[in-house]
C-alpha cells in the first residue's frame, strides 16, 4: 500500500498498452504520455516494462510507503526527497516502510513517472488500469489520485541490484541540454487528409515554429502559429461536412493525429476524442509521442516530415532502448 | 521590512481575477496573509490558485493579467513588516 499525502497536479495510475479495443465506444487508450520514461522506470524496479505505475504532471505528489519496496523516478526533471534526503532520478531507490517521498515541481519537461516494485494494483476497468481522468475511469475513486487515498501495490520480487539508465538511453527531455546532440523536431507523417491543405501550407507547417497553448492537456496539445490555406477540396464539399474549410464529415481520429480546428492545430494524445469533424493532415507516429507528453506550455515546437519506413525504424529503435540493455549497476558507474 | 517574491509553481497563463470582468483577487497595496489567493494560473484547462505564502502588503504585481508565465517566474512582490 502507498498513501497519497499530497496528490500533486492530476497524478494518475497508468499502464501499457492502455485501454485497447473500446475506441469505437469512445474510450481512448490513455496510458503514459511519455511511454519511454514510463518503461524505464518499471525496468529499474524489476517490473515488466508495461506494469501500472504513477504519472504526475507539472507538480509531483508526496507519497508515504507502507511497505519496503524499490521505486524509480524518471521523466521530467524534479527535486525529489525521500524523508530529508534528495534522491537521484533514473535510478533504483530502496524505500523502507514508513518513508515519505516528496516531489517538487517539474524543472524541465511536463510529466514524471514513479514506478514501484510489484506495480500499482488498482482495479482494471475494461481491461486496463490506465486512468482516463476526464471520464473518471481508473485510480481509486475514479480519475486522478486524491490526497488521503490508499493505493494498493502488487506482489514484488525482491530487488537487490541498484540500477541506473545509461545517458544514451534516456529521452532528451531538456531541449537546451540536448541542443545540437539530437534532432528535437517532432516526427510527423503526411495523412490522412493532407490533400485538404494547399501544398505551400504543408511546407509552411514543417517550416514553422508552433507554440504550445496552456489549454493543452492529456486530450491534446493546442498549438498557435501561422495561418493555413486550404485546397479546393476543402471548399468543394457537400454541406453536411460543415461550414468551415477545416470541417470534414465526422471521422475517426488517430492517436497522434494533428487536426486543424479552424486555424488551430490540435495534436491528439493519450486521452484523445475518438472521432470528430476536423480534418487531420498530419499524424505523429507512436515513437515520437513522448515529445508531446513532455512539452510544456509556451514551448516552441517544430515538426519534421517522416515516411512510414522512418516511423517503423524509429519505433524499433525506441523498443530496443526500453529494455534491460539500457540499465547498468550503479557501482559500475561510480568505478 | 523585507520584500518577498511570490513565484509561480507551474508554467501557464496568469490571471489576476477569478473571471474576465470580475474584480481582481487582490489590489496593489492590499494587506495579505499566507492564505490569501493573489491570482490564478491556467494550465491543462484548470485554474490553479496562487497563495501569497507570507503575511504583509502586496506592493506590486510583476506579471500582468493574462501573461504567459513559466515556473519560478516572479508574479508579485510582498513587503513583510
Amino acid at each position: 500500500m502507498l498513501e497519497v499525502v499530497k496528490h500533486g497536479l492530476e497524478t494518475t495510475v497508468q499502464e501499457l498498452p492502455g485501454r485497447i479495443g473500446h475506441w469505437e465506444q469512445g474510450f481512448p487508450p490513455s496510458g503514459p504520455a511519455d511511454a519511454w520514461s514510463f518503461r524505464l522506470a518499471n525496468l529499474l524496479v524489476g517490473n515488466h516494462r508495461d506494469t501500472a505505475a504513477l504519472e504526475w504532471q507539472f507538480i509531483g505528489p508526496t507519497l508515504r510507503f507502507h511497505r519496503d519496496c524499490a521505486i524509480a523516478l524518471t521523466g521530467a526533471d524534479v527535486v525529489a526527497k525521500l524523508d530529508d534526503g534528495v534522491v537521484p532520478l533514473w535510478q533504483t531507490i530502496h524505500v523502507r516502510a514508513g518513508q515519505v517521498l516528496a516531489c517538487a515541481a517539474a524543472k524541465t519537461g511536463a510529466r514524471g513517472y514513479i514506478a514501484v516494485s510489484g506495480g500499482i494494483a488498482t482495479a482494471s476497468v475494461l481491461g486496463s488500469r490506465a486512468t482516463f481522468h476526464m471520464a473518471g475511469i481508473g485510480g481509486i475513486s475514479g480519475g486522478s489520485l486524491k490526497t488521503g487515498e490508499q493505493v494498493p501495490l502488487g506482489e514484488a520480487k525482491p530487488v537487490r541490484k541498484l540500477l541506473t539508465v545509461v545517458d544514451s538511453a534516456r529521452p532528451p527531455i531538456d531541449p537546451l541540454a540536448s541542443a545540437g546532440l539530437s534532432d528535437s523536431r517532432i516526427a510527423a507523417m503526411l495523412g490522412p487528409n493532407n490533400t485538404w491543405l494547399e501544398d505551400n501550407s504543408v511546407m509552411m507547417f514543417f517550416d514553422s515554429e508552433w507554440t504550445v497553448s496552456t489549454n493543452s492537456n492529456r486530450t491534446g496539445l493546442r498549438l498557435s502559429g501561422p495561418q493555413f490555406t486550404f485546397s479546393p477540396q476543402a471548399y468543394a464539399k457537400p454541406a453536411e461536412h460543415g461550414s468551415e474549410p477545416s470541417n470534414i464529415l465526422d471521422h475517426g481520429y488517430p492517436v497522434g493525429g494533428i487536426s486543424i480546428a479552424g486555424q488551430t492545430p490540435i495534436v491528439f494524445i493519450n486521452d484523445s476524442p475518438s472521432a470528430g469533424g476536423f480534418f487531420v493532415p498530419f499524424t505523429v507516429p507512436r515513437f515520437d509521442l513522448w515529445r508531446l507528453g513532455q512539452a510544456r506550455p509556451h514551448a516552441k515546437l517544430r515538426f519534421r516530415r517522416v515516411t512510414m519506413a522512418h516511423a517503423n525504424e524509429g519505433r524499433r529503435r525506441l523498443d530496443k532502448l526500453c529494455s534491460s540493455q539500457s540499465l547498468v549497476e550503479v557501482d559500475s558507474v561510480k568505478a | 521590512m523585507a520584500d518577498v517574491d511570490v513565484k509561480s509553481p507551474i508554467p501557464g497563463t496568469f490571471y489576476r481575477s477569478p473571471a474576465p470582468g470580475e474584480a481582481p483577487f487582490v489590489s496593489e497595496g492590499q494587506v495579505v496573509t499566507e492564505e490569501t489567493v493573489i491570482g490564478s494560473i491556467e494550465l491543462m484547462k484548470q485554474f490553479n490558485e496562487v497563495y501569497a505564502g507570507v503575511e504583509g502588503t502586496l506592493t506590486s504585481f510583476v506579471a500582468g493579467d493574462g501573461e504567459a508565465v513559466d515556473s519560478d517566474a516572479v508574479l508579485a512582490i510582498i513587503s513583510t513588516s
